[in-house]
């Protein structure tokens, strides 16, 4: 099936309903339309056990009346129904608190002056003819490379191709008018392994623009080497030793610092970062970026959810804390530019603060290298309860982990059912050495982290 | 919401590529959202979604697609893309179009008083600005409140090709509160909220001010928190959202979808003992008014309430049209989906272990070293091996029989099945408590529940 793009369209119903919006009832206002098209294929026993198909196109509408912003969305696009969305974008105007920095960019709110991300690294044409067969084929034949990887591998517990299209344009009353479209492609595997009386699970995935460029073999043996790994996992006796986080793990850990340098988290009293600016959180000389314009990067963007052009953002440098994360809002509080952090989940809610491509910047050394520094400690491959066990505004962190404990220098035994507990700025300054294996992994943002060496750390076992 | 007619003509073109079961799921959607942070009213939002999700089964294979929109010509073009995918030996069933499609009958009953389109937004801004004073009354030392009300109202129609239909209209509203507490440089939160399957009235009297004095007690007893005990140690459960480590760790394991998979460590254990004697284990879609109740499940099967452990003995998993039929038992009315754009799974509803007759007094007094666990941040369990890690959100010592100090930072990590044979004790003071669970990407409203439990051993993980 082809799959044409809708650009046209989608500003077509951006400028229709903005010609429907009453003037004197609203100052400002925004359309954002998004269309996804979306391709979902589960397989089992080299069967598709699940696939679903769709295409569709909503709209998120923004008003500002006297420094007060309403919202609604819709998925349907029918004239009354818009007209009835904008009625109540209008009214929820009415309930929200007035305030004075709450109007729509202006050309003044722009850090740069020029657009810096280039089309085609948003977007594969050749995803476009991709047919629905060679996904189908490619999530089979991962199975099938899964279970001949070790005959500890039983099953899968999940093997799934996901592909989408975006299309998100966005226009103000403020003149704004802007389009772009994206293509992203993940195959996830998830592997169930059995030894003994035990069983363990691993998971791996592959993610690109183009389905053609992802990696099954890649994915096939990283997922079964994760899961079988930990099999006859025990726990260890409870006490503080270094740890190295793989580059998986440190990029779920980095989403929880990340989720603190929002300004408007810090603005409401909410960060453990504030007023920490020019302090060096990390004893070594860690640099930390969220980057918009990465050519590799998933969610690199021209601009962002309100139309501010993306850059780089340096927010740790040398270890110190340069800056935090803005839309238009939360600069002009702090009387700064936004960093075009902007994000918008989809049109059914409102821009907030987000991020873009954030990663720590590689270090020097081989994952061998950080091992063998160690004398006793553990290498973290799987966590859990990341979201339950970390309280960004306390800063507490308490998470499950699994992986293999180091012995003088080498990796021993499969370790499970334990849990490193610290505080996210301890942790930080814990920070020892930096592998030169950076991997990203989709989260809050597309989080990027090499492998990490954190000293010092509570290991809770029995 | 469609006629009769095009529900068949489109379920007849599903059926036409040789389709084993087609369906049909008509839903309307109309919520809203409306936020306080920072003592000001930040959002107001308002959502209308309306669409169709069309399903079909072919072999083993299940097939998706969604439109948003009930018009005839994109229904009738979405079925005809779906009913040409995947292959199939089979001719495929075609209705006829003269027979009557029978309307299922569930015996959930609740009347709806305030319903969410005739309370004006004025009415939930004075709510929350009631909460955040509220708040800020109960102590000094709460410096940030964010407090939330959501609500939807739904009208949803289900038809397939085995001639059933139904249909049903849903109403919710959620309140949620978080604190922050602050001395010196310490910040502590707490949460809590209040959810029903139910109108406005459901914050009538001052429900929503307790529900912000609960949070804000949270926030201000954590402040005085003290390091976390690590290692193994007996802990003492507290009622309804102590329930959690029960629907993560346990119930996720008895959803059918993860027997097909190989993916739970209770296939094959029906009739086994699976936990301690006093573990009674039920999913209860029927009790009127709670936040996973409904009168039908996502594919048309009225609620039901289903055994699922009884004086530890494993009775029955929870299962969806499809899993029934792959596994030869009978659908439960756990197949549930977030919305037309999701393809229905099995799900618990409100799943609860039930009263015991023990004194929680009496649980307490029975630990020597170990910890209360009152209330939980959440978890997050593997099923296929049923290992979870849960965050306790307010969380005390027991010393010699007594709770003591608050602690920080600690979280409880073990394995569900083990878990379900230490159960030493269960008290009769069962309760329930509202949440969202994420699976395979859907949230569902589900509601946890339990009495307060005594565990003899898990693993705590503090820095202490």
């Amino acid at each position: 099936m082809v799959i044409e793009l809708r650009k046209d369209e989608l500003l077509r119903i951006c400028r229709q309903t903005a010609d429907r919006i009453p003037e004197v009832r609203a100052d400002q206002w925004e359309i954002f339309a998004a269309r996804g098209v979306e391709n979902d294929i589960n397989v089992f026993d080299g069967k598709i056990d699940t696939m679903s198909f769709s295409d569709s196109i909503g709209i998120g509408i923004r008003v500002f009346k006297d420094h007060s912003i309403g919202y609604a969305y819709t998925a349907v696009l029918k004239e009354d129904i818009i007209k009835d969305t904008i009625e109540k974008a209008i009214t929820n105007s009415m309930i929200t608190e007035k305030d004075e920095f709450n109007y729509l960019p202006t050309d003044d709110d722009q850090r740069y002056k020029k657009i810096m991300v280039k089309e085609d690294i948003l977007f594969k044409d050749s995803f476009l003819s991709a047919e629905v067969e060679e996904k189908i084929d490619m999530a089979i034949q991962l199975e099938s490379l899964i279970k001949n990887t070790d005959k500890r591998v039983t099953g899968v517990n999940d093997v799934t191709y996901n592909d989408s299209i975006s299309e998100v344009c966005i226009i103000n009353s403020n003149g704004f008018t802007g389009c772009y479209s994206t293509t992203i492609a993940m195959v996830y595997a998830s592997v169930i392994s059995r030894e003994g009386k035990d069983t363990s699970t691993g998971d791996y995935f592959g993610i690109a623009k183009d389905p053609r460029e992802i990696d099954l073999d890649e994915i096939a043996s990283n997922a079964a080497r994760r899961s079988v790994a930990i099999l006859g996992g025990k726990k260890i006796r409870s006490s503080k030793m270094d740890i190295v986080l793989d580059p998986m793990t440190a990029a779920q850990f980095l989403g929880v610092i990340a989720s603190s340098l929002s300004a408007d988290s810090v603005q409401k009293g909410k960060s453990l970062f504030k007023d920490k600016i020019g302090e060096k959180l990390f004893k070594i000389d860690i640099n930390i970026f969220d980057d918009g314009t990465l050519p590799e990067g998933l969610v690199s963007r021209p601009f962002d959810g309100e139309g501010i052009i993306k850059g780089k953002t340096p927010v740790f440098e040398a270890g110190e804390l340069k800056t935090f994360l803005y839309d238009t809002y939360t600069a002009r509080k702090d009387n700064t530019l936004s960093t075009g952090n902007a994000s918008r989940a989809s049109y059914r809610s409102t821009p907030t603060v987000g991020l873009s491509n954030f990663y720590i910047s590689p270090g020097k050394y081989d994952l061998g290298e950080m091992i063998s520094s160690i004398d006793r400690g553990l290498y973290v491959i799987d966590i859990i309860g990341l979201a339950s066990g970390t309280n960004p505004i306390s800063g507490q962190m308490s998470v499950g982990a699994k992986g293999l404990m180091i012995e003088k220098g080498k990796l021993t035994h499969p370790v499970k059912e334990v849990t490193i507990a610290t505080d996210i700025l301890t942790f930080m300054s814990s920070f020892k050495m930096l592998g030169n294996d950076l991997r990203f992994v989709p989260g809050a943002g597309y989080m990027g982290s090499p492998s990490i060496l954190a000293e010092n750390i509570a290991i809770s076992g029995f | 919401m469609i006629d009769k007619r095009l529900t068949i003509k489109i379920l007849d073109i599903l059926n036409s590529g040789g389709a084993s079961f087609s369906e049909i799921y008509i839903q309307k959607r109309v919520s809203s959202a409306i936020r306080l942070e920072d003592k000001k009213i930040e959002n107001s939002n308002s959502g209308f979604d309306m669409g169709c999700g069309l399903r079909l089964w072919k072999e083993d294979s299940t097939f998706y697609g969604y439109v948003d929109s009930l018009e005839e010509n994109k229904l009738v073009k979405a079925a005809g893309i779906l009913s040409s995918a995947g292959k199939s030996s089979g001719t495929g069933k075609i209705l006829d179009l003269n027979r009557e499609l029978k309307t299922a009958k569930s015996e959930y009953n609740a009347s709806i008083e305030k319903y969410p389109e005739n309370i004006p937004a004025m009415v939930k801004k004075e709510i929350l600005k009631d909460v955040d004073s509220a708040c800020r009354q109960y102590d000094r030392r709460i410096i940030q409140i964010t407090a939330g009300i959501s609500d939807i109202e739904e009208e949803i129609s289900i038809a397939n090709s085995l001639g059933d239909q139904s249909g049903h209209k849903v109403v919710k509203v959620f309140l949620s509160v978080n604190a922050v507490a602050s001395d010196m440089d310490l910040m502590r939160t707490g949460y809590k909220s209040l959810a029903k399957t139910m109108g406005y009235e459901v914050l009538d009297g001052s429900r929503a001010q307790e529900v912000a004095r609960e949070a804000s007690r949270i926030a201000v007893t954590m402040l005085d928190s003290v390091d976390a005990p690590v290692g193994e140690l007996p802990v003492v459960i507290g009622p309804a959202f102590g329930g959690v480590i029960f629907h993560e760790a346990c119930g996720h394991g008895l959803e059918a979808d993860a027997i097909l998979k190989d993916a739970t460590v209770f296939k094959s254990k029906t009739g086994e003992k699976i936990a301690s004697g006093v573990v009674t284990a039920i999913d209860d879609s029927t009790m009127p008014y709670n936040w996973g109740s409904y009168a039908f499940d996502g594919e048309g099967t009225p609620s039901q309430k289903t055994v699922l452990i009884e004086k530890g003995i494993l009775k029955s998993f929870l299962y969806d049209l499809r899993t029934a039929k792959k596994l030869d038992k009978c659908p439960t009315g756990n197949g549930r989906r977030q919305s037309y754009r999701h393809v229905p799974i099995p799900r618990m509803s409100n799943t609860y272990i039930a009263a015991g007759d023990s004194k929680k007094e009496d649980l307490i007094a029975s630990v020597k070293k170990g910890v209360y666990a009152r209330e939980f941040a959440g978890g997050q369990v593997d099923p296929a091996t049923g290992d979870f890690v849960f965050g306790i959100s307010e969380g005390y010592l027991i010393e010699n029989g007594r709770v003591s100090a608050p602690i920080k930072n600690a979280t409880l990590i073990g394995n569900g099945p083990e878990i379900l044979k230490r159960v030493e004790a269960v008290a009769d003071d069962l309760d329930f408590a509202p949440g969202f669970c994420g699976k395979q990407g859907q949230s569902m409203a589900n509601e946890v529940g339990q009495p307060t439990i005594m565990v003899s051993g898990i693993t705590v993980g503090g820095t202490g």
